[in-house]
């Protein structure tokens, strides 16, 4: 009587891990993007240095986040998350531009 | 500065609008009500406020300035109408949310003082209807020779006795180095009165993803205390209930004074939730049901009381824990107050249908297989 439960608890307890596993990958990637990301921006400001052209952007900035807020209405992703999660990211993005200019 | 549009505004033109705002520095902050788009504008800037242009915009329909100095935790920013209370949920029961017609009464000791003492006044609680489970296992004590509580094993214990109950923990945070340790174990991190002013905790919860329970400070205004939910609000974590729990006024015969008065004050000026800590206030047990069925008929959305299995035995605060049956009788008098006021109490938590399955965190981190 006991074992149905037990295999259930199992196949739960497996299909748990692989899908933790899944997770690591996924914040992994993302992390190596958001490294990506950093090293444009430094790329970028310093053009801008050497151009003497100012290092930041609000209209840019603002662009960016329309854009991804376009995006995650397509994809049905909540829309005022990903909003804050692109102000966060262009933030990091600015002092990393601000080290290097 | 708040700009509400035209009914049924394309959301691209909202997008572009968005854009125009934030070119300015803004930070833009968008809400549907009904058919029309409420954009809360923060770090305004004088100049793009005073531009007046967006008057002339065909898809604006009124550009008014903040009525108040606090913004996200204003009705300005209400999601709602003028009396909606933002619902918050604590935990994932169906009935454990803050701010919704349902009154939630959170319940425990003072401090966790071990297993068995934890496990019985939780199931007690439980048994008597309460919604969420509080334990302080990081105490912070007026004198520094008093009980400062389990520390981590503490809070091992309430997430044990989470598993057994399927109560919610509430459980306060006392320093920014915390906050990661604390949000493993609890589903609402509580910030205690004396550090309702503590900036770097505010903005260390601000970035976190759990509710937060914020107490007012024994000497704080309503204004300060809503002051306080903007520095969480502004880093991201709208997750704010806020705490009354007495004042400190001329008066001896009770431990702080309970301003009643704040809770329709905070209805009026903010859309998160309000509840009342009647136990702190009174500091007498006997004091505790009077002052939670006060709380009720005054509008609160849910009470936070210290309750002990045998409150005889409590390492902290003894005299204002209430027993279980005490706990049990406050419960009775709060249905019909609730009722009273055109709502009623929270429903429990679910069912458990299986024993629990729980091993601590520390068993399971010793079976887990070795990497290869």
């Amino acid at each position: 009587m006991s074992a149905p439960c037990r295999n259930g608890r199992d196949a739960a307890g497996d299909m748990l891990a692989s899908g933790r596993a899944a997770i690591e990958q996924i914040d992994r990637a993302i992390l190596r993007l958001v490294a990506e990301r950093l090293q444009v921006g430094e790329a970028i400001a310093r053009s801008k240095h050497a151009a003497g052209l100012p290092v930041l952007d609000p209209a840019q900035e603002a662009r960016v986040v329309r854009r991804a807020a376009e995006l995650a209405r397509e994809a049905a992703l909540p829309e005022e998350g990903v909003r804050e999660l692109f102000w966060r990211i262009i933030t990091l993005t600015r002092r990393a531009e601000d080290h290097a200019a | 500065m708040v700009i509400t549009t035209r009914p049924g505004v394309a959301d691209q033109q909202i997008d572009a609008l968005r854009e125009r705002l934030e070119r300015c520095g803004m930070r833009t902050l968008a809400v549907r009500r009904g058919t029309r788009v409420v954009v809360a504008c923060l770090d305004a800037p004088g100049a793009a406020e005073n531009s007046g242009d967006w008057q002339e915009d065909v898809n604006i329909e009124s550009v008014m300035a903040w009525t108040r100095p606090y913004r996200l935790a204003s009705r300005d920013a209400s999601p709602g109408g003028a009396h909606d209370t933002t619902p918050i949920r604590i935990g994932s029961a169906h009935d454990a949310v803050v701010g919704g017609n349902g009154i939630v009464v959170i319940a425990g000791p003072c401090s966790v003082e071990g297993l068995e003492q934890l496990r019985a006044t939780a199931h007690g609680v439980r048994n008597a209807g309460a919604t969420a489970l509080r334990g302080g296992a990081l105490k912070p004590r007026t004198s520094p020779y008093a009980f400062q509580g389990m520390g981590a094993e503490g809070l091992e214990l309430l997430s044990l006795v989470r598993q057994e109950t399927g109560l919610p923990v509430v459980t306060e945070v006392l320093d920014t180095r915390q906050v990661d340790l604390v949000a493993e174990h609890a589903d609402v991190l509580q910030v205690g009165a004396r550090n309702m002013q503590n900036y770097a905790l505010l903005a260390e919860l601000g970035r976190i993803g759990r509710p937060v329970l914020l107490k007012r400070g024994f000497a704080a205004t309503i204004t300060e205390l809503l002051f306080a939910a903007e520095h969480i609000m502004t880093r991201g974590n709208h997750d704010v209930i806020l705490c009354e729990r007495g004042m400190r006024t001329f008066e001896s015969a009770t431990r702080f004074t309970l301003d009643i008065s704040a809770i329709p004050v905070l209805k009026r000026e903010t859309h998160l939730p309000v509840i009342v800590d009647p136990s702190h206030a009174a500091g007498d047990a006997e004091l505790v049901p009077a002052l939670a069925w006060a709380a009720i008929a005054a509008g609160a959305d849910g009470l936070i009381v210290e309750v002990h299995a045998r409150p005889e035995q409590s390492r902290s605060d003894r005299e204002q824990q209430l027993s279980l049956p005490a706990f049990s009788a406050m419960m009775r008098g709060a249905t019909t107050f609730a009722a009273a006021a055109g709502r009623r109490l929270a429903h429990g938590a679910p069912t458990i249908v299986e024993p629990p399955l729980y091993v601590s965190r520390q068993a399971a981190l010793r079976r887990r297989p070795v990497a290869s």
